[in-house]
C-alpha cells in the first residue's frame, strides 16, 4: 500500500471512530431516564438508604450537600413499578427537597423557602484555577435556595449582594470540577475559590452540563473559546491558531486558505476589533498571514462579540475578539515548550511571591529561513517572531497591577527589497475593589503598527506606513444584587496615523501623504439587570467623540473630485469632529431554567479605516486613515434575535441567532484606486451602505469525552455605491450564503485525543470577464456586473490527533505529540482565478512576455493540499 | 534567480493549474477604439472593433465607419478603412505635434463617438537591454527608465532568418512600461515568460511618451493584463477610457523616437 494511502486509510479510520462516537452520543440524548421502573419497600428506613437502593436499580447515582439534606431523616414508602420520577417525587416532597436529573446523577436540594426580606450583605471574591493561579473568567456561581447566581469578570472576581442567611454555593466553571461551598453569611464576607480542572473523562464517568452563559447571559453573538479548543484542532503546519479556530463558528467566514483575514456577519474586515489585554492589534498576522500573532499556549480567555458588544467595548462595526493573556503561574514555576516544523514556542511562568505576584514570558520564532536561501541566493531574510511578557502583583487585598507586553516583527527582504513589519502593544492595568460591590480597572495602553517596503536597503529607502495609539481609560462595575450589575466608565485615545510616506538615509523627503493626529473620547454606562424569573434587560450607551488636531494638510474636493483647496492645520488646530451616540439593548426571556429568547439592538461607530482594494489573502501594504473631513464614521445599526437551549443531560447548548445589519459610510474605490504615496488619496474612496442579514445555528457540546459543535449558516452581505457598479447593488466579497462547520475533539484514551474539522461554504464573489478588447496587443478584460461569479465551493476536512507520551498521568513533566494533517482529502480550493496566463511547463503558469503568443487559458491557484505536520510539546510544572 | 516572492508558491505548497471554467460571457456590440498618433508621419491607424468572447481570440472588426482626426473643431484628416484589413482605418500621413490638441470623430451605426488627446513631451530611448541566452539566440531585458512616465514596444523579426521555420509567425511583441507609479500588484507581478529570439533578428524600438490620462488608462490596463495574477491582487474593474457615448478602449497621442537594431 503507498504510504499516503496509508495515512490515509489510517486517519479515515480514526475519523470514522470520531463520528461513530458522536453518533451514539446523539442517540443517547433520547433515552428517557426519569421513566425507569423502580420497586421499593422502605419501612422505618433512612432517608440514604432509601437512596441506595433507588441507585442500585436505576444506575443513577444522588449528589447532595449532607449539611444541607438530612440524611437520616425516617422514610416509609412502598411503590411496584413505578416511574423514578415519580417515587422521587412522592419521597422527597413530603420532605421539601428538590431533585434534578442531570446525566447520570440526580441532584438533591432543599426546597425554596420564602422569608422575610433581610438585611442584605455582600459576598465576593475571586475564583482561580488551582494549579496556575489563572483567572476563571466567566465561572459560575449559583446560589441554590435563591436560584440566582453570577459570573466571573476578566478577572476571575465576583460579588453577589443578598440577604443574610445560609446558602450553598456552586462554582463551575466548563473543563473543571465544579466545588460545593456552603457559607453563613451574616456580615460581608470574602470568599476565594480555586477549582482543579478535569482530568479527560472516558466511559462509566459522565459528567456533563452546559455552558450556563448560553441562556442567562443577556447577550447575543458572543463565542468563549478556550485554550483547549484551539490546541485540539488540526492546524496547518502544526502552527495552532485562535483566529483559525473562530473562522469555524457561524457567523464568521474566513478569506480563503493561508490568511488571517476574516469576516463577521457581513463586515469587512477591517471591522474587526483585536484586542490583546485591551491594546489593539492592528494587523495579527505573520509570514503574510499564514498564521496569526498570537500564541494559545499564552492566552487565557478569548472572546468574540459578533457586533452585539457591551457597551464598555466599540470602535470597530462588525467585532470584537478580546483576548485576555495569562498572568503568569503564581503557585509555582512553570515551563512550557511547543515546536513545529514552522517555529518553536517557550514560555517561562511563575511567582515572584507565591499567590501574589506572578511573571509569564513567552516567544515564537520561526526556524523556515533557511528553506527559501535554498531555492534563491536573492533572499536575505524570511523570518517571524513574537514576545509577550506579563507580571502581576498583588499589592493588598483591594489592588492589584498588571503589565504586560507584545511585539512581533515579520521580515522577508531580499538582498536590496522586501517587506517587513511589526506589531507592539504594552498595557499597564490597575484593578481596585472600593469595596466589595465596586470593582475598578484602569487601563493605561499602547499599540503600534509599521509597515515597511524596502525599495533600497543600501540607502535605506523604503515606504512606511504607521498608526499608533495610547489609551487611558477606567472601567467600573457596580454590583447591585445578583445579576443586577451598572458598568461605566471613560477612555481617552491619542491616534498617530501615516498613511505611507518614503524614508531614506540619503535624502530627506518630506511627507507628500497627510500624517494625521487624533483623539477620541469615550463614555459609556450599561446597566444589565434580571428583572425577574421571566425577564431579563440589558441596556446602555456609549458615546464617542472624535478629533483631528496638530500638523497636517487636508484636501477639499469639489463635486467632481477635483481639488479646489488645500487646508494647513498647525498644532493648535482641531478639525473633522464627529460626535456619536451608540445605544445598545437586549432584551432576554427565559422560557424556562434551560431555554430563552434574546433580542438585541446595537448601533456601532467606526473611526478608523483600512485603505486597501486588495483581493489577496495576505497582508499587503495597506494604510489606516481617520475621520477626517472627507471621510465620514462608518456607522452599524444591527438588530439581533436568538433562541437559546441547554440538555443538560447531554451537555448539549443549541444556539440559534438570527441578524440584519445596515451600515453606512461603506467605503469601496475608485477602479484601480491609487492607494500608495498618493496625497490625494480620498479621492479615491467611494462611500456607500452595506447590507448585512442571516441565521446561524450551532450546538455545542463543551466537555464530556466528546467534545465540540455543528453550526451552520445562511447569510448575505450587500453593498450599494452610487458610483460603483452603475450603482446597482452587488455581492461583497465576503457574502458566503451557505456555510457549515464540524468541529469535534474525542478522548480515546487516557493517552490519544482525536480530532476533526470539517469546514464548507459558498465560494466567494468575483468579477469575471465578459469578453475582452485588445490595445497594443494587450488582451484586457471587460467585466459587467461587479462580482457576477463565484469561486468554488469550499471544503476541508482536517485531522488531528494529540498523543501524551507520559506514562505517569501525575507527573510534573507532561509532553506530547500532535499530528496534524491539514485539508486531508485533498480538495482545491482556489483562491484566485486568471484570464491571463499561459502554460510555461513544469505547472508554471505566467503571463506571455511575447505579446502575439496566443496561448492564454484560464488558469485557478490554490494551496495546501494535504499538508500532514507534527509537532511536540511539554510542560513542564 | 528568483525574487523572494516568487518562491511564495513553494513555501505555500500553491498550485496554478488550467481550468474549464465557463465565462460569464455577454455578447456585446460596444464599439472598441484603439487610435494613436504620433509625431511621425506617417499613416496613423485607428483600429474600430466589437468585443472578443474568447479568450485569446481574435477581435471582430467594426467595419463601414466614418471617421476623422478633427483639429481646432475642423475635420481635417479623414480615415479611411483598408479594404484588405476591416476595421482599421488609416489616414493621410501627417505628424501629430506636441501641444495640439487632436479630436477622433466616429460615426457607426448611426452613432457618434468622440475622443481627444494631446501628446506629452517624449525623451530619447536608452540603451537596448539585450541578453545573449545562447550562441543563438537572445532576450530582451528590460531597459533603463526615463524621467517621464513612457513604455517602449519592441517589435523583433526573424523571418529572414534561417531560425524561421515555415507557417510559423516569425516575429514577437515585447513592451516594457515606465509608469512611475507605485502599486503593490506590479511589485509583485507574476513572472513572465521567457522570451528568446535568435541571431539576425530585427528590433524595431519606439518610445512612446504618456501623458497623465493615458497613464491612467495604461495603469489600469496593465492591472488587468501583465500585473494580474500575483498573490497581492486588487479589485477587477474595467479600464477607463476617454471615448464618449459607452464606447471604450483608447484614443492617444504620443511623442515617439524609433530605431531599428539588428541582432548580431
Amino acid at each position: 500500500m503507498p504510504v499516503a494511502h496509508a495515512h490515509r486509510s489510517l486517519v479515515f479510520r480514526l475519523a470514522a471512530i470520531v463520528i461513530l462516537t458522536a453518533a451514539s452520543q446523539l442517540i443517547a440524548i433520547g433515552q428517557n431516564i426519569p421513566q425507569t421502573l423502580i420497586s421499593i419497600d422502605a419501612e422505618n428506613l433512612s432517608l440514604k438508604e432509601v437512596l441506595d437502593e433507588i441507585s442500585e436499580q436505576s444506575g443513577l447515582s444522588f449528589a447532595y450537600n449532607p449539611n444541607r439534606i438530612d440524611e437520616n431523616v425516617v422514610v416509609t414508602y412502598t411503590a411496584q413499578n413505578s416511574p423514578l420520577d415519580q417515587v422521587l417525587k412522592e419521597i422527597l416532597t413530603p420532605l421539601e427537597i428538590e431533585f434534578t436529573f442531570l446525566e447520570t446523577q440526580i441532584l438533591l436540594k432543599p426546597q425554596k423557602k420564602s422569608s422575610k426580606p433581610t438585611n442584605k450583605v455582600t459576598l465576593s471574591g475571586y475564583v482561580k484555577d488551582v494549579e496556575n493561579g489563572e483567572a476563571l473568567i466567566g465561572t459560575t456561581i449559583f446560589i441554590v435556595e435563591i436560584g440566582q447566581g453570577t459570573i466571573t469578570n476578566s478577572y476571575g472576581f465576583y460579588s453577589l449582594t443578598i440577604p443574610q442567611g445560609s446558602y450553598n454555593l456552586q462554582f463551575s466553571y466548563i473543563g473543571y470540577e465544579p466545588v460545593n461551598e456552603a457559607i453563613q453569611l451574616n456580615s460581608a464576607e470574602n470568599l476565594n475559590v480555586n477549582l482543579k480542572g478535569q482530568p479527560p473523562i472516558l466511559e462509566g464517568l459522565v459528567i456533563s452540563s452546559t455552558d450556563p452563559i448560553l441562556t442567562d447571559a443577556i447577550q447575543l453573538g458572543r463565542t468563549d473559546l478556550r485554550t483547549k479548543q484551539v490546541n485540539e484542532r488540526a492546524a496547518l503546519l502544526g502552527e495552532h491558531d485562535v483566529i483559525k479556530t473562530l473562522e469555524s463558528v457561524p457567523g464568521i467566514k474566513p478569506h480563503s486558505d493561508g490568511s488571517t483575514f476574516y469576516y463577521v456577519r457581513g463586515g469587512d474586515r477591517d471591522q474587526n476589533l483585536i484586542l490583546i489585554d485591551d491594546a489593539p492589534i492592528y494587523n495579527p498576522s505573520h509570514m503574510l498571514g499564514l498564521f496569526s500573532t498570537v500564541i494559545p499556549d499564552a492566552i487565557n480567555d478569548i472572546t468574540v462579540y459578533k457586533g452585539e458588544m457591551p457597551a464598555s467595548l466599540g470602535g470597530r462595526l462588525s467585532s470584537v475578539l478580546d483576548i485576555r493573556t495569562k498572568k503568569g503561574n503564581d503557585q509555582s514555576l512553570q515551563i512550557w515548550w511547543n515546536t513545529s516544523i514552522i517555529s518553536s514556542k517557550l514560555g517561562v511562568e511563575g511567582p515572584f511571591k507565591k499567590g501574589k505576584s506572578s511573571y509569564l514570558l513567552s516567544g515564537r520564532w520561526s526556524q523556515i529561513g533557511w528553506v527559501p536561501k535554498l531555492a534563491s541566493d536573492e533572499v536575505d531574510e524570511f523570518f517571524f517572531n513574537d514576545f509577550t511578557g506579563k507580571i502581576n502583583f498583588q499589592l493588598g487585598k483591594k489592588d492589584r497591577l498588571f503589565l504586560s507586553a507584545y511585539t512581533g516583527r515579520d521580515s522577508y527582504l531580499g538582498l536590496n527589497e522586501g517587506i517587513e513589519w511589526t506589531n507592539s502593544a504594552a498595557t499597564l492595568r490597575w484593578t481596585h475593589l472600593f469595596h466589595d460591590r465596586l470593582f475598578m480597572k484602569s487601563t493605561l495602553s499602547g499599540s503600534s503598527y509599521d509597515y515597511f517596503l524596502h525599495t533600497d536597503r543600501s540607502s535605506n529607502t523604503r515606504w512606511k506606513s504607521h498608526i499608533s495609539n495610547f489609551t487611558l481609560k477606567s472601567d467600573f462595575s457596580y454590583f447591585i444584587e445578583p445579576e443586577h450589575e451598572v458598568t461605566f466608565g471613560a477612555g481617552l485615545s491619542a491616534f498617530n496615523i501615516n498613511p505611507g510616506n518614503i524614508t531614506s538615509d540619503v535624502e530627506i523627503r518630506p511627507p507628500i501623504v497627510s500624517i494625521r493626529n487624533s483623539a477620541e473620547l469615550v463614555l459609556y454606562g450599561n446597566v444589565e439587570n434580571r428583572l425577574s424569573e421571566k425577564w431579563g434587560i440589558k441596556y446602555g450607551l456609549r458615546l464617542t467623540s472624535w478629533g483631528n488636531f496638530g500638523d497636517s494638510f487636508e484636501f477639499e474636493f469639489d463635486a467632481d473630485r477635483n481639488v479646489i483647496d488645500t487646508l494647513n492645520f498647525t498644532s493648535d488646530d482641531s478639525y473633522g469632529e464627529y460626535f456619536n451616540a451608540e445605544p445598545r439593548l437586549a432584551v432576554s426571556h427565559y422560557i424556562n431554567d434551560e431555554s430563552s429568547i434574546k433580542a438585541s439592538y446595537s448601533r456601532n461607530v467606526q473611526n478608523l479605516h483600512l485603505i486597501t482594494n486588495s483581493i489577496s489573502p495576505f497582508t499587503s501594504l495597506e494604510v489606516w486613515l481617520p475621520s477626517n473631513l472627507n471621510i465620514k464614521p462608518q456607522v452599524s445599526d444591527q438588530l439581533g434575535i436568538g433562541y437559546y437551549k441547554e440538555f443538560p443531560k447531554n451537555g448539549l447548548g443549541l444556539e440559534v441567532e438570527s441578524f440584519y445589519k445596515i451600515m453606512t459610510n461603506q467605503i469601496d474605490y475608485e477602479a484601480h484606486a491609487e492607494t500608495l504615496l498618493n496625497p490625494l488619496i480620498e479621492r479615491e474612496l467611494r462611500f456607500g451602505t452595506g447590507t448585512s442579514y442571516g441565521v446561524e445555528f450551532i450546538l455545542k457540546k463543551q466537555q464530556g469525552r466528546l467534545r465540540g459543535w455543528v453550526g451552520y449558516s445562511y447569510s448575505r452581505a450587500k453593498r450599494k455605491f452610487d458610483e460603483v457598479n452603475d450603482g446597482v447593488e452587488f455581492n461583497a466579497f465576503f457574502d458566503r450564503p451557505h456555510e457549515f462547520n464540524l468541529v469535534l475533539g474525542y478522548d480515546l484514551n487516557l493517552k490519544w485525543n482525536l480530532g476533526m474539522n470539517y469546514t464548507f461554504f459558498s465560494g466567494a464573489p468575483y468579477s469575471s470577464p465578459i469578453s475582452f478588447y485588445q490595445f497594443n496587443n494587450e488582451e484586457i478584460p471587460i467585466y459587467g456586473q461587479k462580482n457576477n461569479s463565484r469561486l468554488p465551493d469550499y471544503r476541508r476536512l482536517d485531522l488531528s490527533a494529540n498523543l501524551k507520551l507520559n506514562k505517569n498521568p501525575d507527573s510534573r513533566f507532561k509532553h506530547g505529540l500532535t499530528f496534524s494533517i491539514y485539508n486531508f482529502l485533498g480538495r482545491r480550493n482556489p483562491f484566485f482565478i486568471n484570464y491571463n496566463k499561459t502554460d510555461a511547463g513544469e505547472s508554471q503558469f505566467e503571463v506571455p512576455t511575447n505579446l502575439l503568443e496566443k496561448t492564454r487559458m484560464p488558469s485557478q491557484t490554490f494551496m495546501f493540499q494535504f499538508v500532514p505536520s507534527i509537532s511536540y510539546h511539554f510542560n513542564w510544572l | 534567480m528568483k525574487k523572494w516572492w516568487n518562491i511564495l508558491p513553494f513555501f505555500l505548497l500553491a498550485c496554478e493549474e488550467p481550468i474549464d471554467a465557463p465565462l460569464n460571457i455577454v455578447d456585446s456590440d460596444v464599439l472598441v477604439v484603439e487610435g494613436l498618433l504620433t509625431n511621425q508621419k506617417i499613416n496613423h491607424l485607428i483600429k474600430l472593433s466589437h468585443p472578443h468572447t474568447q479568450i485569446s481570440g481574435d477581435p471582430i472588426p467594426a467595419t463601414g465607419a466614418r471617421a476623422g482626426i478633427f483639429i481646432d473643431g475642423e475635420l481635417t484628416y479623414l480615415l479611411q478603412e483598408n479594404p484588405e484589413e476591416p476595421g482599421y482605418y488609416y489616414s493621410e500621413p501627417f505628424r501629430a505635434v506636441f501641444g495640439q490638441v487632436y479630436v477622433l470623430g466616429i460615426e457607426y451605426q448611426g452613432q457618434q463617438y468622440f475622443a481627444f488627446d494631446a501628446s506629452a513631451a517624449g525623451e530619447p530611448l536608452p540603451a537596448i537591454n539585450l541578453e545573449q541566452v545562447n550562441e543563438s539566440f537572445y532576450r530582451l531585458n528590460r531597459p533603463a527608465g526615463g524621467f517621464d512616465p513612457n513604455y517602449i514596444n519592441h517589435d523583433i523579426y526573424w523571418d529572414q532568418t534561417s531560425f524561421c521555420e515555415q507557417d510559423t509567425l516569425c516575429e514577437g511583441k515585447v513592451v516594457f512600461y515606465d509608469l512611475k507609479t507605485t502599486d503593490v500588484h506590479e511589485i509583485y507581478k507574476p513572472d513572465k515568460t521567457d522570451f528568446i529570439f535568435p541571431v539576425g533578428s530585427v528590433i524595431v524600438r519606439t518610445k512612446f511618451s504618456v501623458n497623465e490620462n493615458y497613464r491612467t488608462f495604461l495603469r489600469s490596463v496593465l492591472s488587468e493584463t501583465s500585473w494580474r495574477g500575483g498573490y497581492f491582487d486588487i479589485q477587477r474593474a474595467n479600464a477607463p477610457t476617454n471615448l464618449s457615448e459607452g464606447a471604450i478602449g483608447y484614443f492617444a497621442v504620443s511623442t515617439v523616437v524609433s530605431d531599428t537594431i539588428v541582432v548580431e
